[in-house]
């Protein structure tokens, strides 16, 4: 495998208006629901597991479990990581068209990161895909 | 999908070379989108990554933006 670096920038162009578009959120930042089962913080090599999150979900129904990045910020105000109530107010002023109705989060550490970047990754992007038909996702990191 | 990135860890990021993203200068981990409950703050930083996909394409770079705390 070529080191990520070498690789070519996978840019994807926007066409049309922020104010047209439907955007999702995707966090590496360890963000799920309290219902959903936590990352698994005790295997070494990390988890490569996703969790996928309705875009009408309640804020104080998320957490986060990551053990590499102080989120004690994020365990007050999930916005700080995951700007899903942000998101909302934009759709709301018509900045964007909409909240898509899925997002997700992930542990972004791993040492496994050809797993990530091969399997994870992809599957991440054919869900959201598939499920939201977002125009526009956005990332942060953990 | 057209996708942006908020970073917080610019040099690993750059790595990536991700198509778009944007480092909130001074930034950091675990706090992508500044501190807890600052909302103008919050909503700055989403609207201006948001705003990288109807700029200039500038692929691979990391564009920077200073912000009060």
């Amino acid at each position: 495998m070529a080191p990520i670096s070498r690789r070519c920038v996978p840019f994807t162009p926007f066409e049309g208006e922020l104010a047209g578009a439907t955007v999702a959120l995707v966090t590496a930042g360890g963000v799920h629901r309290r219902d959903q089962p936590p990352f698994n913080i005790a295997d070494e090599l990390g988890d490569l597991t996703f969790r996928v999150i309705a875009g009408d979900v309640d804020a104080a129904e998320l957490m986060v479990t990551h053990h590499h990045y102080d989120h004690a910020d994020a365990d007050r105000d999930i916005n700080v990581q995951f700007p899903i109530e942000r998101l909302r107010e934009l759709a709301a002023d018509r900045v964007i068209a909409a909240v898509a109705s899925e997002h997700v989060g992930f542990m972004g550490y791993t040492t496994q990161l050809r797993k990530m970047y091969e399997e994870t990754a992809p599957a991440i992007a054919e869900h959201i895909d598939r499920h939201a038909r977002p125009d526009v996702v956005v990332l942060t990191g953990g | 999908m057209s996708t942006v990135l908020i970073t917080v860890s610019p040099e690993a990021s750059r790595q990536m070379r991700p198509p778009r993203a944007l480092y909130p200068r001074g930034f950091k981990v675990g706090n992508a989108l500044g501190r807890p409950f600052m909302r103008d703050l919050q909503r700055r930083v989403l609207f201006d990554a948001l705003a990288l996909l109807t700029g200039p394409p500038r692929p691979g770079e990391i564009v920077e933006r200073e912000y009060p705390e």
